[in-house]
This record gives structure tokens, sequence and C-alpha cells, in this order.
């Protein structure tokens, strides 16, 4: 375990790093230490060899090599002289004592060079750990973000070229050049900055960079370094040293080729290269300028005002109108304020600076600078980027200037940018910027020609007839009043009292595609654009699809403002559905009438499989028998098996899976025969030879987040497979990483989306990176169709859940452990021959314990420390379902009977999630455990996780704020395990609890679950406590009992 | 100054072969590559007082000398110019310009004439010599421009005995082409600074030329902020906040930044300079926004 940390110093970036004190770290010299600086070594500080050995392991061997270190001294809260850690998995805060003080300490840390940051940091976004055990502190996350900043001002193009005078010389640069909007967000983002990113320095005597200063700094080393990494050719080799000045003709030819090399190291005698510097700092004083001011200059576009009120009730472009006279005429005014740059909702229009002196305390309060002398020397600037401003300087004491709607227009679509670029500040109507509701000029397709009543025998793929409708708005436009409207070639026309953007091309493009006429189109594409995803025909853009007859009902159907028709239960599935969940399978079969790909996406525990299973048995009785293919991952393959059993048994289930998985023809006849064929994401790509040559009824993929990287194998396997429906399943909150949602709905609808990368500029960067809510909403309505999602939360949908969910679920043993249990099986039988009395007893439980270890980890059945990850099927589910959990923002306890586990799991668990976890168990001391309830029900960066000892943690405790309940291993006593659930299930428990009773299949662990489920023989002998009936047992009966089964091994 | 330099009524060019100048590498070039130095008015006041003196060939001579770079460095002082011409000998060529400085009493009056009217220094700011001033000073009794030839002093180290020369020549085009870029070039020859001239608009400027020597390494080391001990600030920090990013598209023009702040002073790269930057700006451009998409 190691935690990554970087901070900023002066102008580079460093990395160190804490680790857990008891992990055995290289022995430090003490001595050493104590001459560079009278601050101690942080108890908790890594070596570098640490450090250089985690990142050569996650990121490549050549990090190893990095031999760039320094003891630096950092800064960290502490309490009585005991430095705090970022994370209690460094070490535990100190509980009590006096107040917490700053406190300075020593660490090792790693000079990051540019190339190296942009890696390292590039590897860090949007993540909480680096790999096993290798967790990025929030600092580092920072650092990350910051660098996505510098990538997004370079490819704005906001740098130019300088030179900075670094300790060995100068140097050629590309600065960043952060004004305007763009100052704005470096302050947003230096005001989220962990201190801890600056709390590094070489010289503690000196106070710490503010933190606009040290991302500043930050920026102005990857900046230059991402231009240079972007330049046309690869980076030029830098000259041999001699040979370099004699080769330039002039400093300013070796500044060009400084800027276009590897390091831009400029030589040269210092008065030539001062004279350069002193050069480009006049060419750049324009800029400097407005960026110093404490105000800024605002231009306002004002409407002019509405002609009597009548304009509500004129429509665009009747010809009868005179409407082009009207609109001439019609004034603008672009007026001029100065807004303070420390409270920009203070605007002072430019005709009261002229009037009034004391306009100035108004503005500036500290008064150090006279803003009438500003607003002349910025409008002298404007000046140069627009003529109307220059013309207005003739005149005393410029308010403004007025404009017709041509110039308006001409002001919102060129000069705004180009004033905003230049830091100056445009305020434009809302109907401009969006924030009001923005009309366009759109086109609609509308399907002409006789709807047919029944939809029978219909598909996606049918042609239909159409006709094109341009709108503005809801208002649809004739003919004539759209060449009226291309006749007054106003660029803005005032619509119902709202003006709108109407550019000569577009409105071209319009007439072209009426006169082009509508034509034949299939009705999937008529769909697309019903749902706002068709691309612009001829410049033209789409907004939707006006149908009516079937189409329009399938249109009105799939954007939810029509009901698809809800089914019954199909006949022969046992076990009842609940409400929702007809709903849902109702859901899944309308978008499979159609051929539409449907994602499943409810939360954890709401019957996503019986959802599907009742589709598949529909089908199944009304003699739509091709196969359905599932593939889920390797671990939940025996739960889809069970469920089957249990909800159809009806149903013929072919599990294909492990070394005896049929191959060639013989899978072909076989497939065919069933009607759910179970494998698993490994198998989707080793056997996709065989499963291509299936026609399937359908493809579904569980937890299909699995195919979340598009260019994965198994993705692109999934992606390849031909079937009349496809159907995706997972839990995982799709809305929160809408990274992956691409690569599911290409699974499901390909091409649906557009590209990849088209979908990473439209939604991906500005909803996951900038959390923009337009992006969010269109992709909403993109996509909503085909997402269906429902909360356990959601009383208003799911009213009819029970309070506690119980779920059994159903894990296969790796090889390992399968080899291991039938070792321990086969020493039982040869000794259970001879055993009797007390002697048998002992031997049976041994044996039943033996049996569970192995079932829970061969680590633990061997108590050998090996290593964990890979070797244990629970391990791996509780795994997959405790990430969907922590994703959906859920708590969990999760019980085990044996302590050894528990710190087996804790010790994993935290590696992989990056996060705390709480382990009670009957050693921890009673002060210890109070302080974990309380964490534990506390708010916010609480851990999301608790381990506990069924013994410890199972009675008394009230631990209301975990939703989910998982029993690792059993203790075949309901009323224990109960009393444990409980916990959770409690007085102040808000939501459902859901129960995951974790069992081997094929092992001791089914059968004897089994057994308490036919309870009429046993339930007698379970009521008492323990495991002790299990001994009365035969042999005959035990070897039966104990008995490892064919299907336990799942790979 | 040699009696002889003053002469020019006899122009001896007539009588030596026609000199070739020794190609001349990283010399200041005009960026003008054909038709008129200068742009704007005031530029175009400077060269018609060079135009004016009846030289011949030695003034198209000493445009194409600005243009193949034989200029190698212009120095410009309150006074006067010095410069280095490559000519057809080994050594470069000095060429000195001297013009006259304004009095103590002329610099009040200047500024009185431009303090009238605030726009006139705002139109300086921004790079803009205003008309008006002009006028404003012949109205003084003054004059901003060298009219006269006692105005101008000029000095070549060449054999021509014509003066001005086509080395001085090439210098004074060059001078226009500076001219046009910083109006303020002129009055800092005449011995106004840009700090007086512009001392009327007060600290706004001075703000920036302070701001403009700090650079951002500087910045960080002076201006300190101590750290918050509260561990969660410490640690944690905040989220990122909405928008922070902004958009992440292509500008529709290359080296839009390079391009407002107009041309380099006395460049003397062997390529335009915006010719040189901008292939930097687009595909440093295009490489961060696949960067950011993740395609990199």
């Amino acid at each position: 375990m190691i935690v990554l940390h970087a901070a900023q110093v002066a102008h580079e970036l460093f990395l160190w790093a804490e680790q857990p004190v008891d992990t055995p770290a290289p022995a430090r010299k003490r001595g050493r230490s104590a001459r560079t600086s009278r601050a101690n070594p942080l108890p908790f500080g890594a070596g570098t060899k640490a450090i250089t050995g985690t990142l050569a392991g996650v990121l490549g061997e050549n990090w190893a090599a990095t031999r760039d270190v320094q003891r630096l001294t950092i800064s960290i809260p502490a309490r009585d002289g005991r430095p705090i850690a970022s994370t209690p998995l460094v070490a535990e805060p100190p509980q009590e004592g006096s107040e917490i003080v700053m406190s300075k300490w020593t660490v090792e840390a790693l000079r990051l060079s540019p190339t190296q940051a942009t890696q390292l940091l590039g590897e860090c976004l949007d993540r909480e750990t680096l790999g096993p055990g290798v967790l990025i502190a929030r600092d580092l996350r920072f650092w990350a973000g910051a660098l996505r900043f510098a990538s997004a001002l370079v490819a704005r193009q906001q740098f130019l070229p300088g030179l900075a005078r670094l300790e060995d010389g100068w140097y050629a640069r590309w600065e960043p050049v952060v004004g305007g909007v763009d100052a704005d967000r470096l302050q947003k983002l230096a005001a989220v900055m962990p201190h801890s990113a600056r709390a590094l320095t070489s010289d503690p005597e000196v106070p710490p960079a503010s933190p606009s200063a040290a991302l500043t700094a930050f920026l102005t080393s990857v900046v230059d370094h991402i231009v240079r990494s972007g330049l046309p050719s690869a980076a030029l080799p830098p000259l041999p040293a001699p040979r370099r000045r004699r080769i330039f003709d002039s400093t300013h030819d070796q500044w060009m080729h400084a800027l276009h090399e590897d390091d831009g190291f400029m030589l040269g005698g210092h008065d030539e290269i001062e004279k350069l510097a002193a050069d480009i700092r006049s060419w750049r004083l324009p800029l400097q300028m407005t960026e110093a001011a404490p105000v800024k200059l605002c231009f306002r576009l004002e409407e002019p005002p509405e002609p009597d009120g009548r304009a509500d009730a004129e429509p665009p472009g009747r010809p009868k109108r005179t409407a082009r006279k009207r609109e001439d005429l019609a004034s603008w005014f672009v007026r001029f304020l100065l807004q303070p740059a420390a409270d920009p909702s203070l605007l002072v229009e430019a005709s009261d600076i002229w009037k009034d002196h004391t306009a100035r305390t108004v503005l500036l309060p500290r008064g150090d600078s006279s803003p009438r002398e500003y607003l002349l020397a910025a409008l002298g600037q404007a000046a140069g980027i627009c003529p109307r401003i220059e013309a207005c300087l003739n005149a005393a004491e410029p308010s403004g200037y007025p404009l017709d709607t041509a110039g308006a227009s001409e002001f919102l679509t060129e000069k705004a940018a180009a004033l905003e670029q230049s830091g100056f500040v445009v305020m434009a109507p809302a109907w401009w910027t969006g924030r009001g509701t923005k009309l366009r000029l759109a086109a609609r397709a509308r399907v002409a020609g006789a709807p047919l009543k029944s939809p029978s025998g219909l598909t996606l793929d049918a042609v239909v007839g159409f006709d094109w409708e341009v709108a503005l708005g809801d208002a649809t436009l004739s003919r004539a009043e759209l060449e009226a409207l291309a006749k007054l070639k106003a660029p803005l026309v005032r619509l119902r009292g709202q003006w709108v953007q109407l550019s000569a091309d577009q409105i071209r493009a319009a007439v072209d595609l009426w006169k082009n006429g509508g034509g034949q189109m299939r009705v999937r594409d008529i769909v697309r654009m019903g749902l706002g995803a068709a691309a612009p025909v001829a410049g033209v853009e789409i907004q939707s699809a006006v149908a009516e007859g079937w189409i329009g009902e399938l249109l009105a159907q799939l954007d939810g403002s029509a009901p698809y028709s809800e089914f019954g239960h199909p006949e022969g599935f046992e076990g009842r559905l609940r409400p929702y969940q007809l709903r849902g399978y109702s859901w899944l079969a309308f978008l499979r009438r159609w051929g539409l790909g449907a994602c499943l996406a409810d939360d954890m525990g709401l019957g996503k499989t019986i959802q599907v299973l009742a589709l598949i048995q529909r089908d199944w009785r009304e003699n739509r028998r091709a196969p359905v293919l599932l593939i889920c991952p390797t671990s939940v393959t025996g739960n889809w098996q069970k469920e089957a059993e249990r909800f159809t048994p009806d149903l013929p289930v072919l599990v294909h899976h492990g070394t005896e998985r049929m191959r060639g023809a013989a899978f072909r006849k076989q497939a065919a025969r069933h009607a759910l064929v179970v494998s698993s994401y490994p198998l989707l790509h080793r056997d996709f030879d065989l499963f291509k040559d299936v026609a399937w009824g359908a493809i579904v993929l569980d937890e299909a987040q699995n195919i979340k990287n598009p260019e994965t194998k198994q993705a692109r396997c999934a992606r390849s497979l031909q079937a009349d429906c496809r159907i995706a399943l997972t839990g995982t909150p799709v809305e929160n990483n809408v990274g992956d949602l691409w690569s599911i709905m290409e699974f499901l609808n390909p091409g649906y989306l557009g590209t990849n990368s088209d979908f990473k500029r439209r939604f991906f960067l500005p909803i996951q990176v900038d959390k923009d809510p337009h992006a969010v909403e269109r992709l909403k309505r993109l996509t909503g169709p085909f997402i269906l999602r429902r909360l356990k939360t959601d009383k208003t949908v799911i009213a009819d859940l029970p309070d506690k969910l119980e779920m059994k679920v159903y894990c296969p043993l790796t090889k390992e452990q399968a080899s291991l249990y039938a070792a321990v099986v086969r020493d039982a039988e040869q000794e259970l021959d001879g055993a009797e009395g007390i002697q048998r007893k002992g031997l049976v439980l041994a044996t039943l314990m033996k049996l569970k270890q192995a079932c829970n980890h061969p680590a633990q059945l061997l108590g050998d420390g090996s290593q964990i990850p890979g070797r244990s099927g629970k391990l791996a589910r509780l795994t997959e379902m405790l990430d969907e959990m922590i994703l959906a923002g859920d708590c969990a306890l999760v019980f085990t009977q044996f302590a050894e586990m528990g710190a087996i799991l804790q010790r994993y668990l935290q590696e992989t999630f990056g996060r705390e976890i709480l382990f009670l168990h009957g050693a921890t001391p009673k002060k210890q455990r109070d302080a974990m309830v309380a964490r534990f029900q506390g708010d916010g960066e609480a851990p999301p996780v608790f381990l506990l000892s069924l013994k410890a943690g199972g009675t008394g405790l009230n631990l209301t704020r975990a939703s989910h309940v998982f029993h690792f291993d059993r203790w075949w006593n309901p009323a224990v395990e109960n009393q444990a659930t409980d916990r959770a299930f409690r007085i102040g428990q808000t939501r459902n609890v859901q129960v995951h009773k974790f069992i081997c299949q094929g092992t001791v662990e089914e059968r004897i679950d089994e057994m308490i489920e036919r309870k009429s023989e046993i339930s007698a002998r379970v009521v008492g406590t323990g495991e002790g009936w299990l001994t009365e047992l035969s042999t005959s009966e035990l070897k039966e009992l104990f008995a490892l089964r064919d299907e336990a091994v799942q790979e | 100054m040699a009696w002889w330099r003053r002469r020019r009524r006899y122009d001896y060019s007539d009588f030596y072969p026609r000199s070739v100048p020794i190609e001349a590498k990283g010399g200041i070039k005009a960026q003008a590559k054909r038709g008129e130095f200068a742009e704007s008015w005031w530029a175009k006041r400077w060269i018609e007082v060079l135009e004016g003196f009846d030289i011949g060939a030695r003034l198209h001579r000493g445009r194409s000398y600005a243009r193949s770079g034989q200029v190698l460095s212009i120095d410009l002082q309150a006074g006067g110019v010095t410069a280095q011409v490559q000519g057809s000998r080994p050594k470069p060529y000095s060429v000195k310009i001297k013009v006259k400085t304004m009095k103590e009493a002329e610099r009040a009056k200047l500024m009185r004439a431009i303090s009238q009217q605030a726009i006139f220094a705002a139109k300086l700011l921004a790079g803009e010599m205003p008309k008006d001033v002009e006028s404003a000073l012949t109205g003084a009794g003054m004059s901003l421009f060298p009219e006269r030839l006692n105005d101008l002093d000029t000095q070549c180290s060449c054999p021509d005995w014509s003066n001005p020369c086509k080395h001085i020549a090439a210098v004074y085009y060059l001078l226009g082409e500076e001219f046009d870029r910083d109006p303020f070039l002129i009055f800092k020859l005449r011995g106004v600074e840009r700090e007086h001239l512009t001392a009327g608009l007060g600290r706004a400027q001075a703000a920036a030329e302070e701001a403009q020597v700090t650079t951002a390494v500087d910045k960080s080391e002076a201006a300190g902020e101590p750290l918050d001990a509260t561990p969660a600030a410490f640690w944690h920090g905040a989220d990122f906040p909405t928008g922070w990013l902004g958009e992440v598209h292509i500008p529709p023009m290359a080296a839009a930044l390079p391009r407002r702040l107009g041309a380099f002073p006395f460049w003397r790269g062997a390529d335009r300079f915006l010719d040189a930057i901008t292939p930097a700006y687009s595909s440093a451009s295009l490489h961060a926004q696949r960067r950011l998409l993740g395609e990199e």
C-alpha cells in the first residue's frame, strides 16, 4: 500500500508518497537527514525505492531508473507532534490531544520532468488507484485536472512564444496566456486545490506559494511541454553547443529554433538575449495591460425597444408586411460599461464615469486608478479589434454606439468572440447565449402516406415516404414564408417577441431542402430523427420527425409520451413478478419487437435476471425458439443457471464453460435446441468462431460494464455477433460514467450515437469533465428511450418492494480452490471410516471448517500469507458487487465467521478500492469499536464498507447506514445470520436492505443450504445453535454432503 | 562630422561601378515584401522626409537593402539611431541618424496638447498616433517630424559621397516600419519617453508595466499564502467546479493571439515572424485536443 502525492515546488512538480509504517521500508540512515535539515523525516514518508518500484510496476520499467531525488521539507497538520496522514490507511489519526497545527518534516521526493509529469498525470485522470495498493492522493488528482486545463489552453491556442530565465540560463518557451474567462477558470480551479499540493518546499524559510501562483507555475511548465510535443515535425534535436551559436544569423533565428526543439536552451551573449527579452515584453505589452487592470471593460448589446408591443402578433416574414424596413430601422445599441474584477455584479455605465468623478470610489474602493483613464486605454485597445468602437472614439465622451440589425448580427457572430478572447467582457442577450430557449431554423420530416393500422409485420426497415417541413421553434413555416424570409436578408428576426438568428446560408439550405422535396426513408432513420439523433441534412439541422399511425405511436412510446403494452406473467413462469418487473420485461419486449437494443440498468437486487428470464420464457411459449446467448462474468454463470432452474424450469439451459465444453458442430446443434446458452466474457472472445455461426434470437450481456472499453476484444466480439435483439444489463449507474455509455450503446444500437470520437467531443468532455448540464440533457434525450433504470429508493416506482430482500449469490471455485477442496475431502474420507465418538465429531467439524476455508480463499486455508488476487470465486464476485454498490453511493456490511478471512478481505479491498475499509473483530477493543461504529454511521467521507466477524459484530451494534448485507461465508444457523443481518435492518433504517448470501455452488455450502431450505427433516435439529447437528449424519451422508460436484468450477 | 558628408549636390554614384553588397545573414528584414513601406499616416510622414531628398536610385537601392536584410542592427535612443549595414565591404558600415530632441519647454507644450483630449492618449496606447496630435503641435509652433534639412543629421561610414546614401535610406525605411508598429518610438526619438507621455493615464499603465516584468515563477516565489491545518482542507481540497475546463475546440483562425499583437519589433529572423510560428499553433492545438479526448 502506497499513497502517491504531487506538489509544485517553484517551477517543477515533485512526487512523494506515504506508506504505512508497518510495511517494510528501506532502512533510513538517521544521521544524514539531520544534516540537511533540522526537521525529522516524516514517519510514514515512503523511500525513493518504494516510489520508483511502484511506478515501474504500474507505468513501465523506465520509471525504475528515475534518479532525480531530493530530500525536501513538507508541512503537514499534526497533533502533539504526531503528523496526520492523508488517509487512515496510512496511519490512524491521533484522536485526541491539543490543537492541530502545521509541523515540518522531510520526505524524499522525485523531481518529475515535464514529460514524466504529463505521462503520470495522464494516467491519474478520474481514477482512485493506479493499480492494486497504489492510491492516488487528492493533490495528485488535482494536478491531473490541472493538466487537462493546460491541454485545453493549448487546444484553444492561448499561448505565446516567450523567453524565461532559469538557474542555468535562458530558455525559449511557449507560455500560457490566461486572460478573460480563462483567468476566472484558473481562479476557480485554484480555489479547489488541496493545500498539500503546495506543501513541499526546498527552502523552509520561504512561505508556501499561493494556490494560483502554484497553479500558474505548473501551467507554465506543462503548456510548454504540450506545445512542443505537438509540433509539426518531431521536435528538432538540440544542436551541439559549440555549433549552436554560429549556425544562426540572428538571435531571432536562434529563438525560433529553440522554440521548436526539445529543451529550448538559448546560447548567446547576455546583452543580446536581454534585448530579445525586452523586445518580447514590449511586443506583449498590450495584452498585459488588459490583464493587470482592476476593472474590465464590458460591451453590452441591447435590443431595440419593442415596437408598440405589437411584435407578439407578428409571425415571421408574412409577405404583406414591410418587415424589412421595420427591422432595419430598429436600433440596437452596444453600451460600454466598467466591471470591477473584484465584484463582477457591479456594472457602471461609461456615461456615468464621464459625468461623475466620484465613480472611482464606487468602482475601486482602494482608489489606485482612475476608471476614466482605464476606460480610455481599454477603449483604445478595443478599437483595434472593432472599427465601430474606433469610430465612436471621436466623440468626446463615448458611451456606446448604435447598430442596425445586420450590425448586431455581426457583433454577435464575429466581434463578440474577438473581444472576449482579448479579455473584454461581452454581455449578449439571453436568447443568444443560450440561457433562454434558443429558437433555431430546423427541418423536420413529416411522414406521408396512408398510416397502417395494424403494426404487425411492420419493422424499422419498412420504407415510408416523407416530406420536409421547416420550422422556427414550434412554428412551421410555409414555403412562401421561408422565401419571404430569404428575401428579407435580415440575419436577426423578431418572432413573437423573441429574436432569432437566421443566416442567409441556412435559409438557402432550407429552401433547397424543400425544393428537392422529401423522399423515402427507412423507419429506423425516422426514429433517429424523432429522437434528435440525426445528423444535419445539407446543412440544415434536423429537429424531429412527425408521423401519424403506427410510426407516430412508436415515436411517442419511445420518448415516453405514450405507454407501451404491458404483459402479464408469462405462462410457465414460476414465482411472481412484481409490478415494476412486469413493466421492465414488457419494456424489453417492446424494444425487442422493433429490433432495438435495450439497456436494463435497475439497481442491484431489483431482479434484472428474472425480467430477462420472463422475456425468454414468453418467447419460448410463443414458439419463438431461437436460442438466446447470455454472456456474463465467470463468477455469475452459476447464478444464472440457478435462477433459470428456479423461475423458468421449462427452459432448456446450456451452460457453456469449462474444459469439457462442446465445440464445433456439436455446439451448434446443441445450442439450437436450447432456450438459453450461458457463457462468460473470456469465452466470448475465445469461442467467438463458435458463437458467430449460430442464429441467435438475442444476445444478452450481463454486467455490461465489462465492454465499457470499446477497443477490447470482448467489446469487439460482442458488437460483431449477429442477433435479432440485443440486451445489456448493468447495475452500475450509467449516468455517472458517460465514457462507458458509448460502447454499450454501440453494442445495442450500432451507429446511433455516432463515432466514438464524436461522442467524446459532444458529450464525454462536456459532461464528465466540465459538468455541462445542457450536454447532460441532450444525452438523456438521446439515450433515454433505450435505458431503463429504476432505483430501489424510488418508492413511487417500486412501492411493493419488501423492506428486506434476501438473495443467494452462487459463486464458482477457481481450479486451485477445487483441487484444495478435493484434497480435504480425500483426507476426510479416509479418516472418517475408522473414526468414532468424540474423535469423529471433531473430525467432521474440522473438515467442515477446512472446506469452508477452501471455498473462501486458498490463502485462508493454507494460512501462508500468499497473494490474494485471482484465486477465489467468492472474492471476485464480492469485489464486483461492492464496486457496483460503491459507485451507486451505497454502503455495506460484510460478515465472515473467520477473523483471518476478514483481515485478508480488509487488505485486499482497501488496495483495490483505495479507500479505508473498517474491520471489527473479537480482538478489537471496546473503545475502538465505538469509534468505528460512529465513523461508519457518520456522513460524507465515511468508509463505505464495514467488515465484521460474525461473532463480534453479530449483535448489539446499530449500523443502519448500510443498505446491503453480505454473508461471505455461512454459519448454518438462520437465527445467527438473521441477527447479524439485523445490524443494518433496524429502527432508523429508511431504505430497503438487501441481503446477499454467498454460496459456492457444487460444494458442501450448497448442499447444506438446500438441506436448510428443505427444513422438514432437520429444522428441529437446526433450532439449536452451532453446526453440531452435522456430526450426527452418517458417514455416507457426510461423504455425499462433502463431495465436490462438476458445476463447482466455472472456468 | 566631416564637412563633405553634408554635400549632396553631386551624385557620384554614376561614376562608380554598381557595387554588390555582401549577402547579410540575420539582418532586419522589412516585413513589407513589396509596395509601400509604411501604412500609417505617421510612418508615411517619416518616409516622406527621406523621399523629399533628391538622391535618385539610392532610394530604390535602400529599399532593396531593407528588404534583403542588409541592416544588421538598429539601436534607437533619444536623439538618434545607430545602425550597422552590410555593404560591399566585409566590415559593415555604421549609420548614424541624429534627430533634435525636444527641449523642456517643448515637451511641456506637447504634454499639454495631448492632455487636452484624453482620446489622444487612449489612441496612443492602442498603438495609434492620433492625427490631431500633429495639428495640435503645429498649433503650438512645433513639429513632430523632422521637416527640414537642418532637422536631420545623417552619417554613414561608406565611401559614397551622397548623403543620404542607400545605407541611410535602408535604415530609414525600416524605422518607418517600426513606427507603424509602435508610434511611441517617434516620441522616444525626440527624447520623450513612453512613461512621460502616458503619465496622464496614471496607474493603469504603470501596473501593466510592473506586471510584465514579473514572470509567473517570480510571482509564485514572492506571493505566499499559508497552509490550512484543517486536515480536510489540507489533504482533500474540494471537487472540481462546474465549467472549469471551458470548451475544447480548435479556434477557426490559427495563431490569433500573435496576430493580434502584430509584428515583432525589429524582426531579424530568416522567415517572417508569423510564418515561423503559425504551424506550431495549428499542430499543437490539434495535438492538445486529441490528448484531451484520450486519443493520444
